[in-house]
């Protein structure tokens, strides 16, 4: 997964660079991840995507 | 016959029209042309070859680098809020910059899938559809705020505004055609150097493309008489021909059926004699000191009978994006019923209704089978007379065509009983469109349909009970009809959902050729007329009773949902089988029956809202992230508001009302700053939207391996963090981020 997204463990994501590329990300202690992640607290919400492609924005057969 | 081996032509079908199929126009003119001593005949589908070229990791490198230049998703960083105005550069920057690694790694896959046996494979199709349409995306992102898609083909202009329409044709930036002609097609024509180009302009989403080529034939190769026909040019022509400044892209236009006026134009070139008597011909006379336009009078269509197949060769049959070919045969040109009043389209090939035998469709039928080595068929026809339902299932029948076919038909119950359907499934038919437009019966008078709903319900039952799929096309707001009578068409479809498969919904327009148009008194509306539109073909107006053109496309929207939510063809993403054109029917050409096609759909519906949290889950092969300052889905919902669709060039008819961005603007508002993460899973071609602690818990899953090795790495009395990661694993496998992989006991 590739991820372009310097923040890492910090949840404050003001600081966050959009779209930074990737070979910019910061690299992490491999041994830090999994146990560091409190998964009781992390907001795992997901937004609820309305389907890019609508049909009414579409003319299916001939327009 | 004198044959003309030194009189080059060049038929060419500009994009942007369908993907799936070729198109009928060019190869029946192109016969017509041979068989009367053209040899030289070139079909050039500059349409599939754009979309081939465009959908390859190539040239999505190349669309990357643009949205970088042009589009960095950088320009959002550090702001608080988003004017609706920059909603959809957000939305195209975000998606570009998570999806495009993974789009350039796959799309080339993607093509190869549609178009092979893989196709019939629902899991291997589904991802490869999402992966074109999103590869779309990113070329449109390259070009914004131009939108190219397997549908359409809009940009910032107004296709119904002759000035924006010229100054389309030169915008390289936001015209991606610019360059794609440039490089791929003006190379191959200056090294042909045609005497004729014939160009076929049937949508409104062709305009500025085939203006935008015609302007560089001309400037490449001024001996070159550059003309253009088809369905859009039969309304708008006359129009175009007196725009000032089109005299640089076309020399004539053409107007109705081609076979006649096109023969006339190359033999009085091929001879040097004047064009002025070329029947249907609309031409600019530049022999004088200012160019004149010079409208020839009406001639007469050719005797359809008498016509040649059409020829289909030349075509890169091979790059349509359907794993076998479907050719397209007209039956007849006109509509022998000819009395709807909303409908124009039997218009734009002429007055009058001609037919071909059914002796001679089947001849041809079998011909064309044979030589183009594939026996499915889209009848071209706006419908079928009785006599022609009775005599053609007999004549393919006889000849043991064994064919699959499908088309337009209109509610005949004397012909549709259940003998004549299971007479047309026998012959080969497997699809056929009907005209039902509303489950109002007052509406159905005022639309002079001639048909009763029994009679409709009664004909559509037949064909399903003949294993014939059924499709309705059916409209929303049509002049006084209420919500309350809308709310019925769409009860009466769900009603009916054994029977009808699909519906093809569409809210109801006017344009200047139809009868709603010429006697708006008739049908209590009046008209709206925008005077600096000088190519305008479609009008707003405004209905003494019922709906509003706004609430109707509210209605449209909620109607959609209902659609979508009750019939399973329409459910989730099945919908692409009804989205492009003729995919859904290459499984009926199986023999795969309606009902159980439907049952698939329904099951793999009803699998993924089941999809559980499986311990063998993984982060998706080639998933990316990125950082985003806004809610992706937040402007996505602005974005598909009916308003929102307003201020954008209208998907049917190009065009788009200029202060409907201003309204948009202030009843839909800004969206203020967020901080997500758009995911884009390159696998299954999903995004989905979750906060920088769903980032973070990806990542981790994808650092473990599977959903069971990272619930085994959890603290067993840690019932919160496991029922938080088991609900955040559901939903993302829903959403098709998760997929299943090998578990750490297999890898062991």
């Amino acid at each position: 997964m590739s991820q372009n997204d310097t923040s890492t463990n910090d949840s404050k994501s003001a600081t966050s660079t959009p779209g930074v590329d990737p070979s910019r990300a910061e690299k992490r202690d491999e041994s830090k991840k999994t146990p560091a992640l409190d998964f009781a607290k992390l907001d795992l919400s997901i937004e609820k995507v309305e389907e890019r492609i609508s049909p009414s924005e579409t003319n299916v057969f001939d327009k | 016959m004198i044959r003309q081996r030194t009189f080059p032509v060049t038929l060419v079908f500009p994009p942007q029209g369908h993907f799936t199929q070729p198109y009928l126009a060019l190869p029946c003119i192109k016969a017509w042309l041979v068989k009367h001593g053209f040899e030289d005949v070139q079909l050039l589908d500059a349409n599939i070859d754009a979309y081939d070229r465009f959908l390859s990791s190539e040239y999505l490198k190349r669309a990357r680098d643009l949205v970088n230049q042009r589009l960095p998703l950088e320009r959002f960083a550090g702001r608080t809020e988003l004017p609706f105005r920059e909603l959809g550069a957000f939305r195209a920057a975000s998606e570009a910059r998570v999806s495009a690694e993974a789009l350039i790694a796959r799309v080339d896959e993607a093509k190869r899938v549609v178009r092979g046996p893989e196709f019939f494979d629902v899991d291997r199709y589904v991802p490869a559809a999402r992966t074109l349409y999103h590869a779309l995306r990113l070329v449109s992102a390259a070009h914004h705020p131009s939108e190219l898609t397997p549908h359409n083909f809009t940009m910032a202009y107004a296709n119904d505004r002759s000035r924006e329409v010229l100054a389309a044709t030169r915008d390289e930036a936001q015209n991606p055609f610019v360059e794609h002609f440039r490089t791929q097609v003006m190379p191959g024509l200056v090294a042909r150097r045609p005497r004729v180009v014939g160009m076929s302009v049937i949508y409104g989403s062709q305009l500025i493309p085939a203006l935008t080529l015609g302007r560089m034939i001309k400037e490449a190769l001024p001996e070159c008489h550059v003309t253009a026909g088809g369905g859009f040019l039969a309304y708008i022509g006359k129009k175009l021909m007196h725009a000032p400044g089109v005299d640089a892209c076309l020399d004539s236009i053409v107007f109705h059926e081609g076979e006649a006026p096109l023969l006339a134009l190359c033999e009085r070139l091929r001879d040097g004699r004047p064009i002025d008597d070329v029947g249907s011909l609309t031409w600019f006379d530049r022999s004088g000191p200012a160019v004149r336009t010079v409208e020839n009078a009406l001639g007469h269509p050719i005797r359809l009978d008498d016509a040649p197949a059409p020829d289909f060769e030349g075509l890169p049959l091979e790059k349509y994006f359907s794993p076998e070919l479907v050719i397209p045969y007209d039956i007849n040109r006109g509509c022998y019923y000819g009395e709807c009043t909303f409908c124009t389209l039997p218009t734009v090939i002429g007055p009058g209704y001609r037919t071909r035998s059914a002796k001679t469709i089947a001849d041809h039928v079998v011909k064309l089978r044979d030589s183009m080595r594939t026996r499915h068929v889209n009848f071209i026809t706006d419908c079928m007379p009785p006599g022609m339902i009775r005599d053609l299932p007999h004549e393919l029948i006889a000849r043991r065509a064994d064919v699959r076919w499908w088309s337009d038909a209109r509610v005949e119950p004397k012909a549709y009983t259940p003998e004549g359907a299971r007479k047309l499934y026998e012959s080969g038919c497997r699809k056929l469109l009907f005209g039902f437009e509303t489950a109002t019966p007052r509406l159905l008078k005022m639309m002079a349909k001639g048909q009763s709903l029994k009679s409709t319900v009664e004909v559509a039952t037949n064909c399903a009970n003949a294993g014939i799929s059924v499709t309705f096309y059916a409209m929303v707001g049509f002049p006084t009809e209420t919500r309350e009578e809308a709310q019925a068409t769409v009860d009466f479809l769900v009603e009916h959902k054994d029977v009808v498969r699909e519906v093809s919904l569409q809210t109801f327009h006017i344009d200047e050729v139809a009868k709603t148009y010429r006697e708006p008194e008739t049908f209590g509306i009046t008209i709206l007329s925008d005077p600096a539109a000088d190519l305008q073909l479609y009008h707003d107006y405004e209905a003494a009773e019922g709906m509003t053109q706004e609430e109707a496309a509210r209605v449209f929207t909620d109607m959609m949902s209902s659609l979508r939510a009750n019939y399973p063809l329409f459910s989730g993403d099945n919908i692409f089988y009804f989205m492009q054109k003729s995919h859904y029917f290459l499984h009926l050409a199986r023999d795969v029956k309606p009902e159980e096609f439907v049952e698939r759909c329904r099951a793999r519906t009803q699998r993924r809202a089941n999809a559980g949290a499986d311990p063998s889950l993984g982060v998706g092969a080639d998933t990316h992230v990125v950082a985003i300052p806004f809610g992706y889905s937040e402007a996505l919902s602005k974005l598909a508001d009916p308003l929102a669709r307003a201020a954008r060039p209208d998907f049917l008819t190009g065009r788009f009302v200029e202060s409907a961005e201003e309204q948009a603007a202030r009843v839909l508002g800004s969206i203020g700053r967020k901080d997500r993460v758009l995911v884009y899973c390159g696998e299954t071609a999903e995004f989905a939207e979750v906060r920088p602690d769903g980032a973070r818990a990806l990542e981790a899953l994808k650092h473990v391996g599977t959903l069971g090795d990272l619930m085994d790495a959890l603290p067993p009395h840690d019932a919160a963090a496991r029922a938080n990661v088991t609900r955040f694993a559901i939903e993302l496998h829903r959403l098709g981020v998760l997929t299943k992989r090998e578990t750490s006991a297999s890898r062991a």
